[in-house]
């Protein structure tokens, strides 16, 4: 195949910003190319410097052997459809296809020659005459191409073309497209973030981040063999996962060895594993390579994703004290009050305020009408060390509740494999609360003070799970645990067997379905 | 907010709408009036409008208040479009002043601008007459017409330029081909303003014009002192011409819609 | 494609602006090569007995009407705003059309009513400013009503406000724009009026507009003239922008 447009070292700064540093891509004839990216990458400005809408800060753009950074775009052989198609609102269908060869002053005849043909290419015969602004998205689409290839360009620039369609219309015009590619035989360079897109239509696929190129190769190359994290997530749904390379062939994660087909890699080196979900097989518990916890089941269609919990996280198991409820009556100045006692850390009593302290005792008064009173009083003496002190809490007409602040240590539980640690302390509720929480997980959290962090970073770390063993409609006084923790190891899986949620399970995949990449940066 | 009118809500609009249009309907039917008196009609008859075409002054009036509002359109028009259009691709700091000094006139009262021009006139020694009073009807129309064309350029799709460079256009072909066609609108409606403008425009004219060159709002002011019903028939004139104007404007459309819409069902069957 | 539009506005728009400031500081009979500068026209304004008191009355009745055109307008809009559709454009219609004919044919055919009723010279000058100046008012509030979402008042409703609350709390506060701008499209040109008091005051009833066209046409004092003008300029440009600060300190109170 011969090349037809060279791209030398492009760069392209607006203003302090530099949008594309240094892209250099070799583009052959005949070929679908797209480029793919988020959006900022410079895909689109790329392909506008291509189309000539745009100036290069550095570098050529070459077509054909000859620099092209002279001739204006309107002189240019390529032609472009937009984003949202720019058909013009005052042309018809046909004179929108027109417009090109008009502008060439072509004759008469062969313009219709050549319209009618495209219109038929695009399957819009009925439409000839129509007004493009009372078309549907995809078919003022069909007329943005027809437009563009009737003037027969040498590359048709395609910018994020598909992304105004709605979904299933969106996958019959990628079908449509790469047919039309086909037979008008030119090049199509394609502008997308979309990765299925990408996947489906192209020869050639250009990953694009911040202005550089990732990795250039075939949909299966860029599928199967991404060069580093970031592509293996842009292509595909993929469980990416921390790991060391113990030697060439071995890779180890969650403290387990595993055989893979890489090398080339320093010994002990921090690598990217990927292994993609429809890889991995579930087999009978200890029959695989690893055991799992089966976590959640969606289904998608024609599969199922699984996704099964093969090492926990870090948790913290706490006591719920239910206690009966002890709202103070006063009924000669006809109001109600209520408290409860609360646990808190040694850590936090420096910085205790009055309404900290009303607001962890969920400290309450109301009258007659259920109106809620003010609480004027609010006593307590806590000292810097672990101990049990009473609190009141007290309204303007006398009405008082005397409650227990439990001063306690730091409840911490460090786990050194996860990196994480999490805290959480026990806490009083009366049965009422629980069955009138709506949010009972979150208020649980709230209420416990749970909280979990990175070792490495003191980054926060979501609660994944609360368990309990309760039934929040029924619950009665007494003790319960109540367990937080974070997320653990999960890995996503793609399988068309039927299986049900907290099943235990075995997950099996060959060594060649590992797939290790370089740590990016 | 769509809701239920209450009967006294229509009333008061209906009071509203009489305040409106009473002098307009007084007007006219006074013109009609055998009498020269403005306050009891004696008797149909058309000869104030007989004198009206007969007056040379009126007729004049009339001949300078036309042909200064559709020079003052055709000049504001084509100006303001090459400016607006040249605007909405210069740096703002640049759009920015010129917005500011054509704010001038738009918020500034009429007599200010208007003796503004006079004082610039006669500072340069420029005789006043039909040619100063042209200019400065020009004047304040372009940011009028400028006004009424910088959103329709505003909206546009940026691609739609590109487009056309895309498709071979030079960039001149692709204003007069594709960007012209799409701020039309705009430039329609900059134009009915700046004809209006200047049509009604008497302020300005009066300070601006030379002696013996009246529009017809110096006319009317001129001689509005003594009792001359003439001038209800000019009035009443204007008001038929308006009318008719107004009425062919909103009902054009509408027959023509409704044309489309019959083709397009023919199309369809 | 800009810059013959600026060489224009720069000569026809700016220029004349400074040639009011300049006069307005000059000495009278100045060639445009000797000027002579002086405070002189602004003393002689401010010592004069007449000539404060007319820039009152002006003043005074630019406001009343302002209040006026708020009082009548509000209400028509309001009013408007609860039409249908349909009956909504049909009313927008209706008060343009007069707005296409000549203000000054308009005003001179309240003449002929007038003559009719026996009020006074300020009465007459009164109903003819509310009746070139109220369609400006009724339009601009009534399109700050016609853009107020209606999910936002059902949002009202369905948080608890009765109809007077909602009018109050919601709709009140965002119209307040339009009566904003309709204060601006009243209070310049009736400040500034000269032929609504001149064909219907009768000609006793002057306003600073009429003293400003005296000079210039009558007296041909230009310089004085000038300053009067200057004077009117100062006085709305520090209404407007006093207009404004309520405008932004309504908004801020929103927030």
């Amino acid at each position: 195949m011969k090349k037809l447009i060279e791209v030398k070292n492009i760069v392209k700064t607006f203003g302090s910003q530099v949008v594309l540093k240094g892209i250099s891509l070799d583009i052959y004839e005949n070929e679908f190319v797209t480029l793919l990216g988020p959006s900022g990458c410079g895909k689109t400005t790329l392909l506008r410097i291509i189309a000539g809408f745009l100036d290069p800060t550095e570098g050529q753009v070459m077509m054909d052997g000859q620099d092209i950074a002279a001739i204006p775009a309107y002189k240019r052989d390529v032609n472009t459809v937009f984003q949202h198609y720019a058909l013009f609102p005052h042309l018809d269908v046909y004179d929108n296809i027109a417009f090109g060869l008009k502008i060439k002053k072509e004759p008469k005849d062969i313009i219709d020659q050549k319209v009618m043909r495209m219109i038929s290419l695009v399957g819009l015969e009925d439409f000839k005459h129509r007004d493009v602004t009372s078309l549907s998205g995809g078919q003022q689409q069909r007329v943005a191409i027809a437009r563009a290839l009737v003037n027969e360009p040498k590359v048709l620039l395609l910018d994020e073309s598909l992304s105004a369609l709605d979904k299933n219309l969106r996958k019959e015009m990628q079908l449509e497209l790469k047919e039309i590619q086909k037979e008008v035989g030119i090049t199509f360079i394609f502008v997308t973030h979309d990765q299925e897109e990408a996947l489906t239509m192209s020869d050639k696929i250009v990953i694009m981040k911040d202005g550089e190129i990732e990795q250039i190769g075939t949909p299966v190359q860029v599928y199967n063999e991404p060069v580093n994290e970031y592509c293996a997530r842009f292509i595909g749904d993929s469980n990416i996962i921390d790991g060391t390379m113990v030697r060439d062939r071995i890779v180890r994660f969650d403290d387990v060895d595993y055989n893979c087909v890489d090398y080339g890699f320093e010994e002990n080196e921090a690598v990217d594993i990927v292994i993609r979900p429809e890889d991995i097989d579930i087999v009978a518990r200890n029959k695989g390579l690893i055991n799992g916890e089966v976590k959640s089941v969606l289904f998608k269609g024609v599969h199922y994703e699984v996704i099964a919990e093969t090492s926990s996280g870090t948790s913290k198991t706490v006591t719920m004290h239910i206690t009966k409820n002890s709202d103070v009556d006063n009924p000669e100045a006809g109001e109600k009050i209520s408290a409860s006692s609360f646990y808190m850390d040694l850590e936090d009593v420096d910085n205790l305020t009055d309404s900290e302290v009303i607001a962890r005792a969920n400290a309450q008064a109301w009258n007659k009408e259920d109106e809620f009173v003010s609480l004027t009083k609010v006593k307590y003496d806590v000292k810097n060390e672990v101990g049990i002190y009473p609190c009141t809490f007290g309204t303007d007409k006398g009405t008082e509740i005397t409650v227990n602040i439990n001063v306690v240590k730091p409840q911490v539980i460090e786990d050194e494999s996860n990196e994480e640690g999490i805290q959480a302390f026990d806490f009083y509720k009366t049965a009422d609360e629980i069955r009138e929480s709506v949010a009972l997980d979150t208020d649980l959290i709230r209420w416990a003070d749970a909280y979990a962090w990175n070792m490495e970073d003191n980054s926060r770390v979501e609660i994944w799970d609360v368990k309990y063993d309760f039934d929040d409609e029924s619950i009665l006084e007494g003790d319960y645990q109540v367990t937080f923790s974070t997320q653990g190891r999960e890995l996503k899986i793609e399988t068309t067997d039927h299986i049900e949620e907290g099943e235990r399970i075995g997950l099996k995949w060959n060594p060649e379905d590992i797939h290790v990449m370089r740590k990016m940066g | 907010m769509e809701q239920k009118t209450r009967a006294y809500e229509k009333i008061w609009l209906v009071l509203i709408m009489a305040f409106f249009y009473l002098p307009i309907i007084y007007v006219v039917f006074f013109s009609f009036n055998s009498s020269k008196s403005l306050s009891t009609f004696t008797g149909f008859s058309l000869q104030w409008y007989e004198k009206m075409f007969a007056n040379r002054t009126i007729m004049e009036s009339i001949w300078y208040t036309v042909s200064c509002a559709v020079i003052a359109t055709v000049v504001s028009t084509i100006v303001g479009t090459i400016t607006a259009i040249g605007l909405s691709k210069s740096r703002k700091t640049l759009r920015e002043a010129v917005n500011q000094i054509n704010n001038l006139p738009m918020l500034n009262p009429d007599i200010v601008t208007a003796i503004g021009f006079m004082l610039l006139f006669t500072s340069l020694r420029i005789k006043t007459g039909f040619t100063t009073m042209v200019l400065a009807h020009i004047a304040f129309c372009i940011p009028y017409v400028i006004l009424s064309i910088m959103p329709k350029l505003r909206t546009l799709d940026p691609n739609l330029a590109e487009a056309a460079l895309d498709l071979g256009c030079t960039p001149f072909q692709a204003l007069w081909k594709v960007i012209i066609p799409q701020i039309m609108p705009g430039i329609i409606s900059g134009a009915l303003i700046a004809f209006s403008m200047s049509f009604d425009d008497f302020v300005i004219s009066l300070f601006t014009t030379g002696p013996g060159i009246n529009n017809i709002s110096i006319y009317v002011y001129a001689n509005v002192k003594r009792v001359n019903p003439t001038i209800n028939a000019l009035s009443a004139i204007i008001v038929y011409v308006i009318t008719i104007v107004l009425i062919i404007v909103n009902v054009v459309p509408m027959i023509r819609e409704r044309r489309k819409k019959k083709d397009e069902q023919l199309q369809n069957s | 494609m800009v810059y013959p539009y600026i060489v224009w506005a720069v000569a026809m728009i700016l220029l004349p602006m400074l040639m009011i400031v300049l006069y307005a500081f000059t000495v009278k009979g100045n060639s445009v090569l000797t000027f002579q500068f002086t405070f002189d026209n602004f003393v002689r304004f401010f010592n004069d007995p007449v000539f404060p008191g007319v820039l009152w009355r002006s003043l005074k009745m630019a406001v009343i009407t302002t209040v006026i055109c708020i009082a009548v307008g509000y209400p028509t809009a309001y009013i408007m705003a609860k039409l249908k559709p349909n009956s909504q454009a049909m009313m927008v219609l209706l008060i343009t059309l007069p707005m296409w004919i000549n203000m000054l044919v308009r005003t001179y055919a309240w003449r002929g009513i007038l003559s009719h009723l026996t009020i006074s010279g300020e009465m007459k000058v009164y109903i003819g400013m509310l009746y070139n100046f109220l369609p400006f008012m009724i339009l601009q509030i009534y399109t700050s009503l016609s853009k107020i979402d209606p999910s936002l008042i059902v949002a009202a409703h369905d948080l608890g406000a009765d109809n007077r609350q909602t009018f109050l709390k919601v709709i009140l506060p965002l119209s307040l724009s339009g009566v904003v701008s309709g204060i601006t499209l009243v209070f310049l040109p009736a400040v500034s009026s000269f032929f609504i008091p001149k064909l219907l005051g009768g000609g006793q009833y002057v306003l600073i507009g009429n003293l400003i066209e005296d000079y210039f046409i009558s007296t041909g004092d230009w310089n004085f003239g000038s300053a009067i003008s200057l004077i009117m300029a100062i006085i709305i440009l520090i209404s407007m922008y006093i207009t404004r600060r309520l405008d932004r300190q309504i908004g801020e109170e929103d927030d």
